[in-house]
């Protein structure tokens, strides 16, 4: 087969794999919330994945990679032909996997409404994040926008697509405040217990299948199968991040805590998804282990700012996001960054601190962006749609109830028709 | 004395004195309890006429081990010398004592491990019975009931009626000293209160965040470790420190040496929890009001009742090994 077909096959194949982890998505997110708001969480993560690849259809792929200026692209919209010019990827594959990076930082956002948005308020935050939040960053990074002119390197999205979707996230906690029941009078916290640690724990397995799709196919190509060698790299840090998380949670808490055990591994796998093709082995080991470490203070240090995070995506996709990010700056070795023209070495392999300097800058403004537009949005949708939280009464009965009508475990649930005694 | 409420009276007036003592405190609850048990008496008497048979009134718990902090919950059950019929009577009682108890500030117990509950108030025979089944059963909650009942000592009435029972209960662990294993097993997870770092570990969330469960991974550990040798040599004595005592030097002189540090964990609740309001605040100790020379002290005898319970643990399955 020409290589130029193996490389559309091998991203179409990518594509599929990262829709998958929408899947995972599913499953981490409603096994790690209450059994009264699983249908919910399931069944608007299919529906926002709609909204979402509409969106972008019609002027996300435009944004980032129409011609445009240093913000924003502008043109393409309503993308798709049949056209191949026999070189690179057909623009319906290109398209096919960009889309998918856009569907998976919504989902990432949406873990901030966790158990207490109304469901009109995911319709309308899926249509403006898939306009005008994750297309503006992923412009600047990945669609010749002002941080690549300096070189900024992102793999595969640590920060286009997690810390975009955390810091929107991050805006959503804030503006929706914590569920009932999650702090005391006194500031203390409850530990609000998910439903199904099997669910979440098969969530993580999935989204860790889904990613050799998202940082393996993020080569665009299968030359010299480096796709093999970013899996690697992806492997490596997830191990290390789920066993890093395991060790320290033990070590702090007396206990092996599964969800942070779970988290742990998600860390690795975020924190290796800018640096997955810059890094050697031995350094996706570090970065996954430190994103493991990481990502347990992130998670007290959430709570006790009483920053109410469901399903832990501030710690997973932000903190780690940025730490998978600044890692290119300290491990990127010179054969896959400075001598093929994308960005500069580490500063531990003799690039000093511009790359460094670089990431960071890609971080501050980017997070900033995102969560300054997604905190504007959410509050203008609070003042216009009197409140995008659900009443204290839906809140309460789960919003399977209060937003479908109808439970996602039924049987376990009882009907507030059902009568007891005579 | 001639109402609870009064009792109750008393007892604020007088705990105050006493609560940094742990011997005179006791000592305290037990005249507390014992005022409260006789009106009890006075009031069936009154509705019911006399006792229809001889009976004891016995503690369980910490009260039995003569180990109570300022606040405590009940744990208390009935022997009669008489027939089924009697029991109707003595759960009268029972219950009226529950009920003068609770006005006189113990709380009642969650597990109903009271004389009220029909369980815990029965003839001499019919715990006989019981106490064969349980141990028979073996399962985690008959052993636990089994631990519970164990810890007693009688308060008012026939004091070699709970002896006979007890006679009873090593004569069946002699025959199956299989138990003893299954008796270590059924307290063997302690709470942990000391991380790998060396650090005590708090509650993490909750209303208590931040304290520690002093009774889960301090107490524990002593008590549970004496009574299980207490069953192995047949004492009768309920509380941790009699048991310490009567064990033979010779024998255990590694167990022996942590009598004091158990001493010492008696005076270290006494003195931080002086001051609680109730029988849930008894138990915790909020990490915020020790100094860093409380922590370590309370850390060494934390460290050294893990010591202590694994060292029993060994002496148990050595024991057990010889006899099979």
């Amino acid at each position: 087969m020409e290589l130029v077909l193996m490389d559309n096959l091998w991203v179409i194949i990518g594509t599929f794999l990262v829709l998958l982890m929408l899947g995972g998505f599913i499953l981490l997110e409603a096994g790690s919330t209450r059994m009264k708001n699983a249908g919910h969480i399931a069944g608007k993560t299919i529906f926002t994945a709609g909204i979402g690849s509409l969106v972008f259809w019609a002027v996300g792929y435009g944004f980032i990679y129409g011609d445009g200026n240093w913000f924003i692209g502008l043109g393409n919209f309503f993308y798709g032909d049949a056209s191949f010019s026999g070189e690179g990827l057909s623009p319906a594959v290109d398209f096919m996997f960009q889309m998918m990076f856009a569907l998976v930082a919504l989902t990432i956002a949406f873990g901030g409404f966790a158990e207490r948005a109304k469901l009109s308020a995911y319709v309308i935050f899926a249509v403006l994040f898939s306009a005008l939040i994750y297309p503006v960053v992923a412009h600047w990074i990945w669609g010749g926008g002002w941080l690549a002119d300096h070189g900024k390197q992102d793999f595969a999205g640590s920060t286009v697509v997690h810390l975009t979707g955390a810091m929107a996230a991050l805006a959503a906690t804030i503006v929706l405040k914590p569920r009932i029941g999650k702090y005391n009078k006194d500031g203390s916290s409850n530990d609000i217990a998910g439903h199904n640690q099997v669910f979440t724990a098969l969530g993580v397995l999935l989204l860790w299948v889904g990613w050799f799709g998202f940082n393996g196919a993020s080569t665009f190509g299968v030359a010299d199968a480096f796709f093999g060698f970013a899996i690697l790299n992806t492997q490596l840090a997830a191990a290390a991040g789920a066993v890093a998380a395991m060790l320290v949670a033990w070590a702090l808490t007396g206990k092996a805590d599964v969800p942070t055990t779970l988290n742990g591994a998600l860390a690795g796998l975020v924190a290796i998804t800018a640096p997955a093709g810059f890094v050697n082995p031995w350094a996706a080991v570090v970065i996954g282990m430190i994103g493991g470490v990481i990502v347990v203070y992130s998670m007290k240090m959430f709570d006790k700012a009483k920053i109410d995070d469901p399903i832990f995506a501030l710690s997973v996709h932000g903190t780690v996001g940025v730490w998978g990010t600044l890692a290119n700056g300290l491990f990127a070795v010179p054969a896959f960054s400075t001598d093929i023209g994308w960005g500069q070495a580490g500063l531990f392999y003799g690039g000093g601190f511009t790359q460094l300097g670089v990431q960071a800058m890609g971080v501050v403004t980017s997070g900033l962006y995102a969560f300054i537009v997604a905190f504007i949005i959410l509050k203008v949708m609070d003042k216009v749609m009197g409140g995008i939280r659900v009443t204290e009464e839906e809140e309460i009965i789960g919003l399977d109830m209060s937003e479908h009508g109808g439970y996602g475990y039924p049987e376990n649930i009882p009907h507030p028709n059902d009568k007891q005694g005579a | 004395m001639n109402s609870y409420a009064e009792i109750f009276r008393w007892r604020k007036q007088q705990i105050i004195e006493v609560s940094m003592n742990h011997q005179q405190l006791n000592e305290l609850h037990d005249e507390i309890i014992e005022k409260t048990v006789e009106l009890a008496m006075e009031k069936v008497q009154s509705e019911l006429g006399s006792p229809p048979a001889p009976f004891a009134f016995f503690l369980m718990g910490s009260a039995g081990r003569f180990e109570q902090s300022v606040w405590s919950d009940q744990d208390h059950g009935i022997i009669f010398d008489g027939s089924n019929s009697c029991q109707f009577y003595f759960l009268t009682l029972g219950t009226e004592i529950t009920n003068g108890l609770a006005e006189v500030g113990y709380e009642r117990c969650d597990g109903l491990v009271m004389s009220s509950n029909p369980n815990w108030c029965q003839s001499i025979a019919g715990w006989k019975t019981q106490l064969v089944d349980w141990l028979n059963e073996a399962s985690w909650k008959s052993l636990r009931h089994f631990s519970t009942f164990f810890d007693s000592r009688v308060l008012v009435g026939e004091v070699s009626f709970l002896t006979e029972l007890k006679t009873e209960v090593f004569q069946v662990l002699r025959q199956q000293p299989s138990l003893y294993l299954r008796l270590v097993e059924n307290v063997d997870f302690i709470k942990k209160g000391i991380g790998v770092f060396g650090q005590l570990l708090p509650e993490l969330h909750g209303e208590n965040t931040g304290t520690i469960q002093l009774k889960q991974t301090a107490f524990f550990p002593y008590v549970n470790a004496l009574r299980l040798l207490a069953l192995k040599d047949e004492m009768f004595e309920p509380s941790t420190i009699s048991r310490f005592k009567e064990l033979s030097f010779d024998a255990y002189p590694s167990i022996k040496s942590y009598q004091d540090n158990f001493i010492e964990l008696l005076d270290f609740r006494l003195y931080f929890k002086k001051e609680a309001k109730n029988y849930q605040e008894v138990h915790l100790i909020h990490l915020d009001s020790l100094t860093k020379e409380d922590k370590q002290k309370l850390k060494q005898l934390m460290k050294k009742g893990y010591k202590l319970f694994s060292e029993t643990k060994t002496i148990m399955e050595k024991e057990c090994s010889t006899w099979s």
